[in-house]
């Protein structure tokens, strides 16, 4: 039979277990609660975030509607040879890709015989995204460059210029052509006056080149050198995979 | 009882591997919004309305759940959404792959694209296939030691594991 003072010790034993439970169910509600709430602020955090940055990088992506466009392109094109040509050739370059390099090293004269001799059209698509910082946005200056010729003096400088370019590419992973040089070699195609080296540096046509870019991507583009002839991607990019490819073209 | 020791450890190495390569992944999609565009595009799955959007947002919920994993907050909600971005991926490389298309899969930057034959499928499948495991084994196991946050869905589970 228990005294009555060992009866209190347990009530008041089971009472203290009751009040711990009982604590540690508030504890666990309050860190749920915290939790909750918690969970609510960061997910409207994370919306507010969303929201912000989608507008901010709209912003940043947007081209002038009223932006410059060089005369003698068509659209974002620059078409070269007679418009009459059976043959059509889509180029993509970039004049920073070192793979454009090397085809116009190998192609580029037999694609020049080709549009000389009045077989070919080419169509020139301009694409700068291989800039960086530490070539100085390189690819987006040498294209607006580009257009700088091409709106000065005509398509013939703008091929004179391009081929200058891709014969002079400074290195991949170095620090690009200074608008100086640019503007020289613009001289030397045929473009010349100091509003050339004006539009070089305040790059005039640089939303034109943003288009261009984007167009390219549109277009289904994901890598440079890309070639079509007749709207067919050519695999065989060498000197002797164009013509056969041109021909087969122009003979059907 | 040594399990519950070395699981809690294991789980912060996960943490702070999935999250470091969300965090890297999204920040570096950041300062060249144009690039994001083109890489998503390049994909060809979305139409032209909805490439945008998501190349501008993804990032941003990159960043989110690479910061929860980190910091060690809302830890298994964190990894189910990676396990689900990942398996978003891993879609989307996989149907490029199939396709034969030509990209980079643009997971660090870049703009999608590559050089004829410079493409790294299967690297990139490896890649997000041992992310995934990871982020599976966390959502399993939340419980990590040097978390800021207490996983939500079970207390007595970080209890046991201290």
């Amino acid at each position: 039979m228990p005294t009555d003072s060992a009866r209190r010790q347990t009530n008041r034993e089971r009472l203290a277990a009751r009040r711990a439970t009982e604590a540690a169910a508030r504890a666990h509600a309050q860190r749920r609660h915290r939790t909750v709430l918690g969970g609510m602020v960061a997910a409207l955090a994370v919306l507010g975030a969303l929201v912000v940055v989608i507008v901010v990088q709209n912003h940043r992506t947007a081209t002038a509607t009223n932006a410059a466009a060089p005369a003698n392109a068509d659209g974002t094109v620059i078409a070269v040879g007679s418009a009459d040509a059976k043959v059509t050739v889509d180029l993509y370059e970039d004049f920073q890709c070192p793979n454009c390099k090397a085809f116009e090293a190998e192609s580029g004269s037999t694609l020049a015989k080709l549009v000389a001799d009045g077989t070919v059209r080419a169509r020139y698509h301009g694409m700068a995204f291989l800039d960086s910082s530490a070539n100085d946005q390189y690819s987006t200056r040498a294209l607006n460059a580009a257009a700088v010729v091409l709106d000065a003096g005509g398509t013939d400088a703008f091929m004179t210029f391009h081929d200058l370019l891709f014969a002079n590419q400074p290195a991949e992973s170095g620090s690009g052509l200074t608008d100086e040089q640019l503007a020289e070699y613009a001289g030397q195609a045929g473009a010349t006056g100091s509003e050339v080296l004006a539009h070089i540096k305040a790059l005039t046509y640089g939303d034109w080149v943003k288009t261009a870019t984007d167009q390219a991507s549109k277009d289904g583009v994901t890598g440079t050198p890309t070639v079509l002839v007749a709207g067919q991607k050519l695999s065989d990019i060498s000197a002797a995979g164009l013509t056969a490819a041109v021909s087969a073209a122009a003979a059907g | 009882m040594r399990r519950n020791v070395v699981v809690p450890w294991l789980a912060t190495v996960a943490r702070l591997v999935l999250g470091g390569v969300f965090l890297v992944a999204g920040a570096l999609k950041l300062p060249d919004p144009a690039a994001a565009v083109r890489a998503v595009r390049a994909y060809q799955l979305l139409p032209e309305p909805a490439v945008a959007p998501v190349a501008f947002g993804l990032p941003v919920i990159e960043i989110a759940v690479g910061l929860a994993l980190v910091l060690g907050v809302f830890v298994r909600t964190a990894a189910i959404a990676s396990a689900v971005l990942l398996v978003v991926f891993l879609v989307g490389v996989g149907s490029a792959w199939a396709r034969g298309l030509q990209i980079d899969c643009g997971c660090f930057g870049n703009g999608g694209q590559v050089a004829a034959g410079e493409t790294a499928y299967p690297l990139e499948v490896l890649r997000d296939l041992g992310l995934l495991l990871l982020a599976l084994g966390l959502a399993w196991r939340p419980a990590s030691r040097f978390a800021l946050g207490v996983p939500s869905s079970d207390p007595k589970e970080y209890s046991r594991a201290h």
